[in-house]
This record gives C-alpha cells, sequence and structure tokens, in this order.
C-alpha cells in the first residue's frame, strides 16, 4: 500500500511540462548515444552533470536515468544492423541479431529488441516500486566471496555459449584475462604489464577494446567486400515481429527480464553480465541449440530484456544504500550529491518526493523509448541501404570522436586501432570476440574478490564453501562446467579444433 | 555529441533562471588585459561524479560568477589519476589556459611513481580550496559495536591479524594503518578495495570490522545509525564531528594526519599575472558562503592553517616535505 501511495504521489510530482520535457530528452538522447558507436552512457552522462546542476532534482535525475535506460534500448540498432554494438551490453545481441538481419529480418528482430527491452524495464520496475527495502539487504549481502561466485559463473556461462571450438574460446578468455591484467595491480598497487608508460597505468580502456575488436575490425572486414556497396541488398521482409517470433520470444523475454533484475542487484552484476547470462541460458533451454548463432530470435529477446531490467536492478542499492554498482549508478550518485541529496538508508523517508518521482519518471520514460523506438525501425532499416563507402567512413568518425572524449586520452586511440586490426586478423582466423570481452570485464573484480576473499579467510579457500550464497553460485558455475565437457564430447569430431 | 549538448544547453538555461551573482571587485582589478580570450578549462584528473570532481564544478560554478568568465571542467582520467597529473605537469601549455583541481595524492604520486618523467616543480600550487580528513568508521552491530578506537587497537594487539581493516593499497588509506601499527604494536588484517567507499559498504555488510572514509562518505550511514565514526586523521577535531577524537590524542602522538587538501595548481611557466588572477578567482570564490555551505554539504571543512592565501603555498610545501618524510622514513623513497 505504501508503494501504491508513493508511486502516487511521485506521479503527482512528474507530471509537470518540465520534467516530461526532461524525462522524453533523457529517452532522446539515451536512444541516440545506445545507436553511435564509441559514445556510451557514461560518456553522455559526464557531458550532461553539469546541465542538471540548474534543473529540479527530478527533472535532472529523471533526465540522467533515461539515458542509461534509453542506451540499453538504442545500443542493440547497430548490433543487429551493422554488427557494431552500440555499447557494450549489446555485444551478444549482435550475435544472432545480426545473423537475422542478414537473412533479412532485421525489422523483427529490432522489433523484439524494442519491446523486450520495454517489458523487462516495466516488469524491474514494479519489482522495484514493490521491494526495494526488502531487495536493498540481497545487495549487501555480497561480500567478496559471493562476488567471486558470481564472477566465475559469468565465465563458465561465456564458455558455454561459445559456438565454435572451444579452445579457441578458452584461448580467448585466456587473452581477456591477460589484457586486463595490464596497469596497477588492484591490490598492492605495483605496475603489471605497463612497459614503464603512464598511459598502460591505469590498464586498457575497455571502450578502446569494444570499438576495436568490434567497430574497426567490422569495417575492415567489410572494406573487403566494398564492390558489393550495400550491406543488405533488398531482402528486407517485414519490420514486424510476426506471430512465431513472438511465441519464440514471449518466455526468454520473462526469463531475461528477472535474471536481468537480479543480476543488476548484486555489486558484480550489471547490464553486460546479464546479457551475456541470458545468452546462456536461452541456448541452454532451448530445443535446437544449433540454431544459436545463426538468427535465433531468443538470443536476441532473452539479452535486450536481461540488459534493461539489469538497469533498473541497479537502482536498487543506488537509491536504498547509496551503493554504485558501476561507473553510470557512481556518476548517477554524483548527481544526487550535487543537488544536495546524499543517498543512503534514509533516502526514501527523507525525500519519498525525488525518490517515487525518479520512479515515476523511468516508468514514463520507458513507454517514451517504446513509442519512440517503433516508429524508427523502418528508419533504421532504411539505414541498411546507405551504400558503405558513406556509412563505413561515418562510423569511424563517430569511433574516433567517442572514444577520444571518454577520457581525453589520444593513446586510447592507438589502442583501439591496435584491436581493430588484431580483431581482424582474429576475424580471419575464426575466433569470437565475447569470450575474450567478457572475460576482460570480470577479470580485475575477479581478481580482486578472490584475493579480497583469501585475505579475509581464516581457512583458505574453505571460505567459498562457508558462506551458503558463494557455494551456490560456484556449484552452479561446475555443473554448467560439467555440461561443456560433456557437450564437448557430443558435438565435435576428434581432431576439430 | 556536442550539437547536442548545446542544444541541451540552451534548452536548459532557458527551462531556469539563473542568477548572475555581481563580479567581484577584487578579483576585477588583477585580470590581465589580454587574458582570457577563452575558457578557462579546469582539469580533474578522476572520473565524473566523484568527489573531487564534484568539488572542481561546484568552485567552477562560483568562479564563474566572480570573474564573470567561462570556465570548463574536463575529466582526463587513467591510472588514478596519474595520466591526468603527467598530462599537468608535462603536455599542458603554461598559458593560465589550463588550471590543475587536485587532490594532494598528486605529491605521493610525483614523489613515488613521476619517476624521472616529471616532479612536484613541473607545477606550481597557485591557491588552497579545501580539506577532508581520513576518518575511522565501525559498525553499531557486531563484534566491536560501541567499542572505542582504542579498544579495538587493543584487540588488534591481543590477537594479531584478526581485526579486519578495508585499505586502499599504496595510499593514504594504507599509510594510516602503518603509523598506528608502529605507534601501538598492533597488527591488523588488511583487506584490499578500490576506494574508500566500497570498504565502508563491506562494513555494513559486516565483511570488514573497521572501514575508513570521508565524512561525505559515510555521513547518510551514520545518519541512520548504521555507522560511527569512532576516529579522526586530522590535527584537531573537526567541526562536522566534534565528539570525535583525533588518533593524535587517542594514541599521545604527533603526526597521523592524513587528510585530503584540495588545490588548484597551473603547469610552470604560466605568467605572474594570469596565475595571481586565476588564485584571485579560486580564493574569492571559496569566501563565498554558498560555496562553504556546498563544500560543507560534501563533508569538506576549510583547515586555519591554510585559508590565508598570503601563507597557504608555504604551509602546503611544508606538508608535501612532512609527506616525503614519511616515506623516506618507510623505505618507500629514497
Amino acid at each position: 500500500m505504501e508503494a501504491i501511495n508513493g508511486l502516487a504521489m511521485g506521479f503527482s510530482v512528474l507530471f509537470t511540462p518540465e520534467n516530461l520535457y526532461f524525462c522524453f530528452l533523457g529517452s532522446l538522447v539515451g536512444t541516440l548515444v545506445g545507436v553511435l558507436p564509441g559514445i556510451g552512457p557514461l560518456a553522455a552522462l559526464a557531458l550532461l552533470l553539469p546541465i542538471t546542476f540548474q534543473m529540479s532534482p527530478v527533472a535532472g535525475l529523471g533526465m540522467l536515468c533515461a539515458i542509461f535506460y534509453g542506451a540499453m534500448y538504442g545500443g542493440s540498432t547497430t548490433s543487429i544492423l551493422v554488427n557494431i554494438p552500440g555499447e557494450a551490453a549489446s555485444v551478444v545481441t549482435a550475435l544472432d541479431g545480426h545473423a537475422m538481419a542478414r537473412q533479412g529480418r532485421a525489422g523483427s528482430a529490432l522489433g523484439i529488441a524494442a519491446i523486450g527491452s520495454f517489458i523487462a524495464g516495466t516488469i524491474s520496475l514494479v519489482a522495484l516500486t514493490f521491494f526495494s527495502p526488502l531487495l536493498a539487504s540481497v545487495a549487501i549481502s555480497f561480500g567478496p566471496p559471493e562476488n567471486f561466485g558470481l564472477m566465475v559463473l559469468g565465465l563458465v556461462s561465456t564458455l558455454y555459449m561459445i559456438g565454435g571450438s572451444k579452445v579457441k574460446g578458452i584461448l580467448m578468455i585466456a587473452l581477456g584475462f591477460l589484457a586486463a591484467t595490464v596497469g596497477m595491480d588492484i591490490v598492492n598497487g605495483q605496475d603489471r604489464f605497463t612497459l614503464n608508460n603512464v598511459n598502460l597505468a591505469g590498464g586498457i580502456e575497455i571502450l578502446s577494446v569494444v570499438i576495436g575488436l568490434y567497430g574497426v575490425a567490422e569495417i575492415l572486414a567489410n572494406c573487403e567486400t566494398i564492390v558489393k556497396n550495400q550491406l543488405l541488398a533488398d531482402k528486407v521482409r517485414g519490420l514486424w515481429p510476426s506471430f512465431s517470433d513472438w511465441k519464440a520470444s514471449w518466455k526468454p523475454m520473462m526469463r531475461g527480464s528477472f535474471l536481468g533484475f537480479f543480476l543488476g542487484l548484486v555489486p558484480g552484476g550489471g547490464p553486460v553480465t546479464a546479457s551475456f547470462v541470458s545468452y546462456t541460458l536461452e541456448r541452454r533451454l532451448a530445443k535446437t541449440p544449433e540454431r544459436f548463432g545463426k538468427g535465433a530470435i531468443e538470443g536476441v529477446a532473452g539479452p535486450e530484456a536481461a540488459n534493461n531490467a539489469a538497469v533498473s536492478g541497479g537502482m536498487i542499492p543506488l537509491f536504498t544504500l547509496g551503493i554504485p554498482g558501476n561507473a553510470v549508478t557512481a556518476l548517477l550518485l554524483g548527481a544526487l550529491v550535487i543537488q544536495g541529496v546524499q543517498p543512503g538508508p534514509t533516502f526514501i523517508t527523507q525525500r519519498p518526493d525525488l525518490f517515487w518521482g525518479v520512479v515515476a519518471s523511468m516508468y514514463v520514460g520507458n513507454v517514451f523509448l517504446l513509442l519512440l523506438n517503433l516508429p524508427l525501425i523502418g528508419l533504421w532499416v532504411q539505414c541498411l541501404r546507405v551504400p558503405y563507402r558513406v556509412l563505413f567512413p561515418l562510423i569511424l568518425l563517430l569511433a574516433v570522436v567517442g572514444t577520444y572524449s571518454a577520457n581525453k586520452n589520444v593513446f586510447d586511440l592507438w589502442v583501439m586501432l591496435g584491436f581493430g586490426i588484431a580483431g581482424y586478423v582474429l576475424r580471419k582466423l575464426q575466433y569470437e570476440f565475447s569470450p575474450f570481452l567478457i572475460a576482460f570485464v570480470l577479470a580485475p573484480m575477479l581478481e580482486q574478490s578472490l584475493r579480497q576473499s583469501l585475505v579475509m579467510s581464516p581457512h583458505g579457500m574453505l571460505i567459498f564453501a562457508e558462506r551458503p550464497i558463494a557455494a551456490c553460485l560456484i556449484g552452479i558455475s561446475l555443473i554448467l562446467a560439467v555440461l561443456v565437457f560433456r557437450q564437448r564430447k557430443l558435438n565435435q569430431p576428434v581432431g576439430d579444433i | 555529441m556536442k550539437l547536442i549538448h548545446s542544444f541541451i544547453s540552451v534548452l536548459a538555461a532557458a527551462a531556469s533562471a539563473t542568477a548572475m551573482a555581481q563580479v567581484s571587485p577584487d578579483v576585477a582589478k588583477l585580470k590581465p588585459k589580454d587574458f582570457p580570450t577563452q575558457s578557462i578549462e579546469y582539469t580533474v584528473v578522476y572520473p565524473a561524479g566523484g568527489g573531487m570532481d564534484l568539488t572542481a564544478r561546484q568552485l567552477a560554478k562560483y568562479a564563474e560568477q566572480v570573474s564573470g568568465d567561462k570556465i570548463l571542467v574536463n575529466n582526463r582520467t587513467g591510472g588514478a589519476g596519474m595520466v591526468g597529473h603527467a598530462y599537468l605537469a608535462t603536455q599542458a601549455k603554461p598559458d593560465g589556459y589550463t588550471v590543475g583541481i587536485l587532490a594532494n595524492l598528486v605529491w605521493g604520486d610525483a614523489m613515488l611513481r613521476g619517476k624521472d618523467k616529471w616532479s612536484l616543480s613541473n607545477l606550481e600550487t597557485i591557491a588552497y580550496i579545501n580539506s577532508d580528513a581520513l576518518a575511522w568508521v565501525s559498525a553499531t552491530k557486531g563484534p566491536f559495536a560501541g567499542k572505542s578506537a582504542k579498544e579495538i587497537v587493543q584487540a588488534a594487539k591481543d590477537k594479531p591479524g584478526t581485526v579486519r581493516v578495508a585499505i586502499v593499497p599504496g595510499s593514504m588509506w594504507e599509510y594510516l594503518i602503518d603509523q598506528i601499527e608502529a605507534a601501538t604494536g598492533a597488527k591488523f588484517l588488511r583487506v584490499p578495495f578500490q576506494g574508500g567507499k566500497p570498504g565502508i559498504v563491506a562494513l555494513l555488510g559486516g565483511n570488514v570490522d573497521i572501514a575508513q572514509g570521508f565524512y561525505g562518505e559515510f555521513e547518510s550511514y551514520l545518519q541512520a545509525n548504521q555507522v560511527k565514526p569512532i576516529a579522526v586523521a586530522s590535527s584537531s577535531r573537526l567541526s562536522n564531528m566534534k565528539d570525535v577524537a583525533t588518533f593524535n590524542e587517542i594514541f599521545g602522538t604527533k603526526d597521523i594526519v592524513w587528510n585530503i587538501i584540495r588545490l588548484a595548481v597551473v603547469p610552470k611557466g604560466t605568467p605572474a599575472d594570469r596565475k595571481a588572477y586565476l588564485a584571485a578567482m579560486i580564493n574569492a570564490a571559496v569566501r563565498t558562503p554558498a560555496l562553504t555551505a556546498e563544500f560543507a554539504k560534501l563533508g569538506a571543512y576549510a583547515d586555519p592553517l591554510l585559508t590565508n592565501p598570503a601563507t597557504a603555498a608555504a604551509e602546503l610545501d611544508k606538508m608535501a616535505q612532512a609527506e616525503r618524510a614519511f616515506y623516506v622514513k618507510t623505505g618507500r623513497l629514497k
């Protein structure tokens, strides 16, 4: 009851022209930064943060949140159309989404992605509305051993989702780990593999890696076929998901929503992990897993729902505990502090107008995004008709600007180029990038939580068995690992790597 | 993006009426004839949204008001601040358009990690902004609830290596523990974290026994009665925590002082008249009661040793030397 009263109050706070206008603006900007490769939600939020100083708190915060979840809507667009993820949480969407686009089903993929995002966004908001205080305790119960369990699960899931050679997949995971160790050791502050270069001391910038591996490598690969001049010719069939698409998608959407919500809630989760784990789950549950990677709509519906739900999940520790789970929520925390609000355990009781106002704005923002994204599908599909020689220089320009604007460091551009060339070669040798990327993302947290756990533990490795949540997560990982092994035995002829 | 940016700026400006404050005469009389002809850039070496960034952005807002000039805040991040520090020391032009809004962490960075590429002599401090002191906080539940700092240290002495304290490796969070162990003979179990805040979260979850952080980081948990500050690493008690004793009071020491001092620097060789103008702008902004209130909201305070602009630079230099002495004494620096 309290929640319903609160929400009613939130809507009454929200419904002023100013608040609604900024909520819409946030949705629009979010969609744009999601679509544009290189400019992620973090860069956009950092850029727009100062502008919110002069706005009312609800308008300012509502706008920033809208950019964050708006980017999850928009991020899938370039993944599907040109195989270049708009941001890291949409990497998985490219696997099946782009395969669908190649088959002329770009409209279906985009439609399912948008609607899945909307459904997941709304489901997770309902959970946020009613269970915030309760769920806050879940977030805080995740200490280092639990985070370690979660990271292991994330990694094993990746192994499971690899379509081709497992050996190549494991190799890419190992490379991802290696790349992630560059920089300052997070436990004792020593430099590792920095070659005495100040730019490497902070580690390799993830944005440069994503844009290089996906954006630049994709452009290089397409230069070979540039004579064809058009990406997908004219075989675009139907702009809307068909009945059978729906039938195949609704369950993955539901599962993705719940999974994403919970992974967003806990510190080590977030949209990127959520999308990877959801893909694994769908592939595991599918009757015909071999379709995955070749245009299975479940592989779009699940992860797209999961990454959106993870955004709402991440808001719970932020609002109820003042704990930001990732860089984007940390920035939102900064925005709150500037507005004179210190989010923490007393935030909801002290500023119910602001909390419920922002929650209400998220409901409205999701509706705006759906209304904004569905009509745009037709337009996006038309982009496929833009000739390469126009489209790719444009994407490259955006990639360069986006990468530079994140840290204003020219070195990041060289890293992007390096990963682009490496990515091109690896593509030729049929290596998948997603295991590399997820290992690169998870490795620092995995290392830190493992080392923290071992420092904390009086009985060494036993700490992972002593803590129930950690034990459970590691147990699931072990089962998955066994399944990977068996799957390999069944599916792969001897000698094929 | 730039287009969207300016588009929204215009809209936002229209949506809210910003009151233009008076240009301060103290600042105006120091304005050089040829400066500034473009925006001044405040460089922050930590990501947007963090404590340092918020300080710089608030400062910029008031410095714009007292000077009438345009100021941009730019985050040059990476390597826990090292990339930005090196940029200011070695790459930024000394023309007055680049001002670093830094923490005293730049000292340790220059001494321990600048190697032979750059040192503090490449930078000139022009103004003091504010301070934040590191405090010990314990949880209001669990084995150490209600215990004083002295009692907890005693526990770490009786059973060495069992009291878990959150640290940030290679920084004041760790040096503070070094000093307390040296002064008392206690031995703590150090659990490494990537910043003060994650350590406080671990304290709430019962994963460590003591966290170390700044007032702004734990204020909301203090209000909710979940944590309690038990000692502070400042030279005298702080106005926002009057009943919390300093480490020096508790252990009868003199040198346990670890605080963040925020200051403004310019690259070496910036013309004297521009330097004086930039300093006047910052000093005038910091004296604005509204900005003092904003800083207090972030948990920061003005260190009485540093509030006189005429002597601040010399005092800061003394503090940097004291830090160097600590590194030499503990074998971190030769």
